[in-house]
């Protein structure tokens, strides 16, 4: 038991008719860990979170999350946030509370609720009438209550103000324990630079780099922005 | 997991119906009230828009809760709130479950509100005799109890919109297969779907008729005259069918959302 990994993906392909998409991907992930998801826009990032998170099919490939298929357990286990709001905008953000209450045993009301205080967000208002940044805020809110083994959020500073994107990834920083990882897609390297153990760089649907972060930058002698500048130069 | 899919499911369904039920109610109260007093044009003229309310809210009834079962299947499944759906921790059985109950439920609220507001709207013991009259004539016609008459017609009506709505859902399904035009292949699969289901129905019904000649007379145009035994058993078989391919056309729609979706 000691030796499964966290999340394990073995030859995962992705197509849409005859595009592909994602093109014979590898990797696992240990516990503990911060992983950059690092690409250009299109680059297959939001695909491979997708698959993850049971939104996409795979062509081929398989996933294993604590060495089981991707379903219920799986789900139990990964607390995502998407590069969209996702929740119903007919609900009070009371009432989206409960809806995390009832379907995940992990999920820390009281956590929510003072982390919604501290981003000014007051709990019996309806989504409606919030601006996109401010659902974005209430998302994050909801997905870093839960107690879960892996966070997996995709742009979560996308959205939001540069006030504001600190004390996100303080969010982050300070509210998933040690044994969870927690692997963020972004392409504002710069802003999350600091806070990542591990990165991988995809590019065309291919994983082309996998590296602990501090490795790189000392071999590289150089910040992971400029890395991912020098690689991906136009 | 199915009770807490199926609680937000009717949340969502009950915040958007309610409007048209409480209408409904509304406008046959206040047309039962103008048919009460003193009769004079203007009274009349809004005796006769409040009617036309009152039907209009009952179509809507029968409208939202088809097209209303549909968006939230559609949403839910394939749009932005897909995101929270598919990654709650509940298995595709019980998503589709719920959506199923929900459906059930509120074809059969809209039902008794439409049944309620007609009898506000028309209740008297003249119009009452009227009624039973023309439905005993027919049942005497067709040697059949009243009861049993006006139960399976409804059963089989509820029935029939019940099997068009799930052909939509699995018409959405197979649309969002695709990965372009998913909205107008929903369309084009639910509607060919829609019209396979009426097709098998009739066809059983004739292969059933091909055993009973009574059922074979209501196939053959020559005969004017309903028998009494074939139009009983028409309106049991034909509820007995729609069972069968409601149950099977689930399977289906389960077994396909199971094999994964790829929502946009």
């Amino acid at each position: 038991m000691s030796n499964m990994k966290l999340l394990e993906i073995k030859k995962l392909n992705k197509s849409f008719d005859d595009k592909k998409i994602l093109t014979d991907i590898n990797l696992s992930l240990s516990s503990g860990k911060i992983v950059g998801l690092l690409g250009k826009n299109g680059a297959g990032k939001s695909t491979l979170i997708k698959l993850i998170n049971d939104l996409l099919t795979p062509s081929s490939g398989e996933i294993l999350v604590n060495g089981e298929k991707i379903g219920v357990e799986s789900k139990k286990v990964i607390s995502y946030l998407p590069e969209r709001t996702y929740l119903n905008k007919q609900m009070k953000v009371s009432e989206v509370i409960e809806l995390f209450k009832d379907f995940y045993q992990d999920f820390d009301e009281e956590k929510a609720i003072k982390l919604l205080k501290d981003l000014d967000l007051d709990i019996n208002q309806s989504l409606t009438k919030m601006s996109k940044g401010m659902q974005e805020k209430v998302q994050l809110v909801l997905v870093m209550s839960r107690k879960a083994d892996l966070y997996i959020l995709d742009e979560p500073l996308g959205g939001v103000d540069p006030a504001t994107r600190d004390y996100i990834l303080d969010t982050i920083l300070s509210n998933f324990n040690e044994n969870a990882s927690v692997i963020i897609s972004t392409h504002l390297i710069s802003d999350i630079e600091r806070i990542l153990d591990e990165v991988i760089f995809i590019d065309k649907g291919k994983i082309i780099l996998q590296s602990d972060a501090d490795k790189l930058r000392n071999k590289e002698k150089s910040s992971i922005d400029e890395i991912f500048r020098r690689m991906f130069k136009c | 997991m199915l009770g807490k899919v199926l609680k937000y499911d009717l949340k969502y369904m009950i915040k958007n119906m309610r409007v048209f039920y409480i209408l409904s109610i509304f406008f046959a109260i206040t047309t039962r009230i103008l048919f009460e007093v003193e009769q004079s044009v203007i009274i009349n003229i809004i005796g006769q828009i409040s009617v036309g309310c009152m039907i209009a809210m009952l179509a809507n009834i029968l409208i939202n809760t088809m097209t209303r079962s549909w968006v939230r299947f559609s949403s839910s499944l394939y749009k932005d709130e897909s995101y929270l759906t598919h990654t709650l921790p509940v298995t595709k059985n019980d998503i589709y479950n719920s959506k199923l109950i929900q459906t059930f439920l509120f074809l059969f609220i809209g039902f008794v509100v439409i049944l309620i507001s007609l009898f506000i709207t028309y209740y008297s013991k003249e119009n009452w005799q009227v009624i039973t009259n023309i439905v005993k004539n027919i049942t005497i016609g067709l040697n059949m109890n009243t009861i049993f008459f006006v139960t399976m017609f409804l059963i089989v009506v509820f029935l029939e919109i019940f099997n068009a709505i799930q052909c939509g859902f699995y018409g959405i399904i197979l649309g969002n297969r695709k990965n372009n035009k998913k909205i107008g292949y929903s369309v084009l699969f639910g509607f060919i779907l829609y019209l396979v289901s009426q097709t098998i129905v009739l066809s059983l019904i004739f292969v059933y008729g091909l055993f009973d000649s009574s059922v074979m007379g209501l196939f053959q145009t020559e005969t004017v005259s309903i028998d009494a035994n074939a139009f009983k058993i028409l309106l049991v078989l034909t509820s007995l069918l729609y069972v069968i391919i409601i149950y099977c056309m689930s399977m289906l729609c389960k077994r396909t959302l199971n094999k994964g979706v790829n929502v946009e």
